[in-house]
């Protein structure tokens, strides 16, 4: 059947476009339109038309839940806990692509500079031992851009969280900070963050019992602090590497 | 949408085709309502909804430079992915309800919705478009069965169940719809080939 004749082809791309082209017709109609451009001039000026028929809906506002899934699914790096079971391979894929593995070293990176330049940043405990912070987290926004900054000692049991840039937390919630352990275990709280400035978290235990298996911190809007044993309601806001210095 | 454009569209989709998230941040701003209200027609679902409206951004932001301002308007090419995504969710989901909510209230309360809704949506657009009128050479019959296939994404052994008439009746009366939308938009001079 030849499904360029003008007439036959208008027939075939109104349907189309008004999807109720269906089945083993439509799929054929798709091949057709892979290969000619004439099929897909006529498909374009049905679905003109019928965009017509939008134009009465009306409009219905969605959540702001629904773009700031957009940003966590499009834009922030993949959260440790988002793959319940991870496949053989899929640490190296992860490894190299690029995104994870920069990601991890600039994180490392600007945490050095930032601690080299600000060593107060993490000296404002008492300087028992003379040592810097042994691990460190540095989260960032959608956009990629460095919002917490949180450090704690090997041995220590409170954690530093410095505020890069200011956040705006809706009324009536907490920013809740989260450890994503490795292997895709259970986030677990470490404490809520302020919206600007500094504070610190007391640890239930020391930094070196907390965070040895967690190479990811993150953070979530919550409707109250978060108790042992609760999981993320919202979605991460911000998200970054949790790195173990010396 | 009263102060963008389409021109501000295509111009934001040809950022965002190059990976800028302020522009794509811009287009979802200006039409997300929009397009949920459209998606919402189809799933009658507001989280179903929601959530092919996110995949259709998904889509937006990744196919961005498949946009041809040329075959279409900016508008009318995100529609057609919000109501592509929605119909296959719609054709996707539509055993299992059928299956669940068979004889209860939501069932008849959906029917019913399914009988008057669509109508006045196109009722409205045809006003809207100044095409009222003209397409007042319509049977009510013909406008059930346009508005069944462009609001609800039924195809037509789906609106023959749904108003009880013959296959053959439907298929004729949505290609007399769709012959007369044609007449009536070349008129005001909207997409004439």
């Amino acid at each position: 059947m030849n499904y360029l004749l003008p007439e036959r082809l208008d027939k075939l791309a109104r349907e189309y476009a008004l999807g109720t082209l269906q089945g083993r017709a439509r799929r054929r109609f798709e091949r057709v339109l892979q290969a000619s451009g004439a099929a897909t001039l006529a498909v374009g000026v049905w679905q003109e038309r019928l965009a017509t028929l939008a134009v009465g809906v009306p409009p219905l506002q969605p959540g702001e839940g629904v773009w700031r899934g957009l940003e966590q699914r499009l834009f922030a790096p993949a959260p440790a806990v988002a793959a319940p079971s991870p496949s053989r391979w899929s640490w190296l894929v992860a490894l190299l692509s690029g995104r994870s593995l920069g990601g991890a070293l600039a994180g490392v990176f600007l945490a050095v500079l930032v601690l080299r330049s600000q060593p107060g940043l993490i000296g404002a405990e008492p300087h028992v031992d003379g040592l810097p912070a042994s691990y460190v987290g540095l989260l960032t926004d959608a956009t990629g851009k460095p919002t917490v900054l949180a450090s704690s000692r090997r041995h220590g049991r409170e954690l530093t969280v410095k505020m890069l840039q200011p956040i705006t937390v809706p009324a009536g919630q907490v920013a809740q900070l989260w450890a994503l352990p490795k292997d895709g275990a259970a986030p677990f709280p470490v404490g809520v963050v302020p919206a600007q400035g500094t504070a610190k978290i007391a640890l239930p235990d020391s930094s070196e019992k907390l965070f040895f298996t967690v190479p990811r911190l993150a953070v979530s809007f919550e409707p109250r602090p978060a108790a042992a044993g609760d999981r993320p309601g919202g979605d991460f806001v911000l998200s970054g590497h949790c790195v173990k210095l010396w | 949408m009263a102060t963008t454009t389409n021109d501000d569209l295509a111009r934001w989709l040809a950022r965002v085709a190059m990976h800028d998230r302020a522009a794509f941040e811009q287009v979802y701003r200006a039409t997300c309502a929009h397009l949920l209200g459209v998606a919402f027609r189809i799933l009658n679902q507001r989280e179903r909804a929601e959530e092919v409206l996110q995949e259709a951004y998904m889509n937006v932001w990744h196919n961005a430079a498949g946009f041809n301002a040329a075959l279409a308007s900016p508008m009318t090419w995100l529609i057609n992915i919000v109501r592509n995504k929605a119909i296959d969710a719609l054709r996707s989901g539509r055993t299992e309800r059928a299956a669940t909510v068979a004889l209860d209230d939501e069932a008849f309360e959906v029917a019913d919705e399914s009988r008057a809704q669509p109508q006045q949506l196109l009722e409205d657009s045809f006003n809207k478009m100044k095409i009222g009128t003209c397409m007042a050479g319509l049977s009510a019959s013909q406008r059930q069965a346009l508005a069944l296939a462009y609001y609800r994404g039924m195809v037509h052994s789906e609106i023959a169940e749904s108003i009880g008439a013959p296959l053959g009746t439907v298929k004729a009366w949505v290609r007399r719809g769709l012959d007369r939308l044609k007449t009536c938009l070349e008129a005001v001079g909207v997409a004439s080939a």
